[in-house]
């Protein structure tokens, strides 16, 4: 029971990834431009199509992601420095806005650029059946099986060197310094000399190469690629932010860590007897458990408390 | 009061549609392009008037959608008990979501009604993937109902809500609103009770949205909820882009805004070969839309609209001045 467990919860380990890197580029542009960014995921939709098209072309997955991610960044850097550096009277709410008429352009822009969406070939970042090796890793414990698709490792291990590598710029160099700076109050960051512009706009540009890696390795698991496949994840994303705090920048990691792992954990209890249909009810259940934390603690498991002044 | 009038007189115009020779379809996105103007509405007056953001009228909407399936369908009951279930329901969540919008607030309180929009949409799949009315059982006042007349009570619910919504905003609850929106400290200081002026704004846009949901189960009579985009987040984004196009602040100004992202491709540019063949044009063209208004006109088109007539009346002034002379 106990083997079986453990590899219900290794099964949730690509979605944990996904929901990691989202979760951290929502927070960056939170933290940066004080708005939730949501084209996030319509922007790793094009950037995976993009990563698709060159893969049609004879383009590997591996090779064509860095080039998606560039497309994506692009995207990012647009979006910072032409629309909303340039508006009149762009405030936070006028800023979420933008970032939904953008959710409506990508979601124009896809088909018109690529085509008809229907089952578009995609592979995932190390292709097994063209190497002729099984596509998961099969431990045998205590008279169970841990079953860990070997994408699920890969994708885990870039995530972790990705990660690892912006938390320690994050804390140890000048660029990090400035993020965090930009990041606690812009206005006292542009007097103490810092360049908030490219500040914000390498946030965006970080923000949408990371949502398409993520989209990325989503793609590489066999989901069908379309305009809108991201967006489940993207609203688990969202969640695993408010769940663990806009405040910190790990607070929606450990977020996005506990929403998959609780999902899986759900799903498991359908193995005990009378729980069977309890699958059906598996987002319900996640989804309110998460509601009622919120309720009870509405900055965050790691917030701060913001006090307010008149 | 002379709103009031002109709002009537709107509500006969398009009562006479279908009686003027308009093809049926045209009618028909006319229908449903109401149906998401009453959503709009109560969307306007939680925006615009109570300050508070939300991401959760497709849960609501599809709140409505199911009762008025489960009411009209499984259990052959006429529709208005259908609309008096909706609305009891419907209130009772608005006051929850109101006393949640005490505690939680700005982008966190409209990430959580996104939260629980997802709730509402999870247990619909679970319950049903598809819902669906016969013409057959639908009844109203014992008698059979076609599409004209529901077309009709559409009309009817929308201008009722209208009225509804423009006499609150302009009696002193709409004032008090006003000034929680501004500075909730402030309004709280001068003895207006935030709970109160939360829990009505909530309460207006959530049981608008349930009825405009009920409205649309009875005219499209069919809705695949894991497929349908309707109860997910892009009807509650597209809601909020309708608001903000016309101008949060103005009911007939976002009413209009709806009619631009969902009246005028069914209606007009459904004839139009180019259109009919790239259908998805029109979803990046309302995208750039929705960005060069909020970039350049934060108010929406009744700002554009009133900045016009202003103009306008200056234009006629200096010409006065002129003949004077």
């Amino acid at each position: 029971m106990l083997v079986s467990f453990v590899s219900t919860i290794l099964g949730s380990l690509l979605s944990v990834c996904i929901t990691c890197l989202l979760a951290f580029a929502v927070t960056l542009i939170f933290r940066t431009s004080t708005t939730t960014n949501f084209a996030q995921s319509s922007i790793a939709a094009f950037g995976c199509y993009t990563v698709a098209w060159l893969f049609a072309k004879g383009l590997p997955v591996w090779l064509g992601a860095p080039v998606g991610m560039i497309v994506g960044a692009a995207f990012g850097i647009f979006i910072d420095n032409f629309i909303f550096r340039r508006g009149r009277y762009v405030g936070i709410l006028s800023k979420q806005i933008i970032t939904m008429g953008f959710v409506s352009v990508f979601f124009g822009a896809i088909p018109l650029i690529f085509g008809n969406p229907e089952s578009i070939p995609f592979e995932p970042l190390y292709n097994y059946t063209k190497h002729g090796v099984s596509p998961n890793i099969v431990i045998e414990i205590a008279g169970g099986e841990l079953v860990v698709t070997k994408h699920a490792l890969i994708s885990a291990t870039i995530t972790l060197v990705v990660l690892g590598a912006i938390f320690y710029l994050l804390k140890n160099s000048k660029w990090g310094l400035s993020v965090r700076t930009t990041a606690s109050n812009e206005q006292t960051a542009q007097l103490m000399g810092i360049n908030t512009h490219k500040v914000t706009a390498i946030s965006w540009a970080l923000a949408a190469a990371l949502g398409v890696l993520s989209a990325v390795m989503y793609a590489g698991s066999g989901v069908m690629i379309s305009a809108t496949f991201m967006g489940a994840i993207q609203v688990n994303a969202f969640l695993a932010c408010i769940l663990g705090g806009f405040s910190t920048f790990y607070g929606p990691i450990i977020g996005a860590i506990i929403i998959p792992v609780l999902a899986n954990a759900v799903g498991f209890l359908a193995n005990f007897k009378g729980l069977e249909g309890i699958g059906r009810w598996q987002m319900v259940i996640v989804y309110s458990i998460i509601l009622l934390v919120i309720l009870i603690k509405p900055e965050g498991l790691f917030g701060k408390k913001i006090v307010k002044k008149v | 009061m002379k709103k009031n009038y002109i709002t009537i007189a709107a509500g006969l115009m398009l009562a006479a549609l279908p009686f003027v020779g308009l093809s049926s379809s045209v009618v028909f996105a006319m229908g449903t392009t109401l149906i998401f103007a009453v959503m709009t509405i109560g969307f306007s007056f939680l925006m615009g008037y109570g300050g508070l953001a939300s991401l959760g009228t497709a849960g609501f909407v599809g709140v409505g959608a199911y009762i008025a399936y489960f009411v009209v369908e499984v259990y052959k009951l006429p529709i208005s008990v259908a609309f008096l279930i909706t609305v009891a329901i419907s209130l009772v969540m608005g006051v929850l979501v109101g006393f949640i919008s005490l505690r939680i607030e700005g982008i966190y309180l409209a990430l959580l009604t996104l939260g629980l929009s997802e709730i509402l949409r999870n247990t619909f799949v679970s319950i049903k993937a598809t819902i669906k009315i016969n013409t057959s059982t639908l009844k109203m006042l014992g008698m059979p109902v076609g599409e004209l007349h529901i077309y009709l009570l559409i009309v009817a619910v929308f201008i009722v809500l209208m009225l509804i919504t423009t006499n609150l905003i302009n009696s002193p609850i709409g004032r008090a609103l006003i000034s929680v929106k501004n500075s909730p400290s402030a309004a709280q200081a001068m003895g207006i009770s935030l709970l109160k002026h939360r829990v009505l704004a909530f309460v207006v846009s959530t049981v608008f949205a349930a009825v405009a949901g009920l409205l649309y189960m009875l005219y499209v009579r069919n809705i695949t909820t894991s497929s349908t985009q309707l109860f997910s987040i892009i009807t509650s984004l597209n809601i909020l882009g309708a608001a903000v196009i016309g101008g949060a602040k103005s009911l007939w100004g976002s009413t209009f805004g709806t009619f631009l992202i969902y009246g005028i491709q069914s209606m007009f540019l459904s004839k139009i070969k180019f259109f009919v063949q790239n259908p998805a044009f029109i979803t990046m063209l309302t995208g750039v839309l929705i960005i060069i208004i909020v970039m350049f006109y934060p108010g929406g088109l009744a700002q554009i609209a009133m900045t016009l007539k202003y103009k306008i009346k200056n234009l006629s002034k200096k010409t006065n001045v002129g003949g004077a002379l």
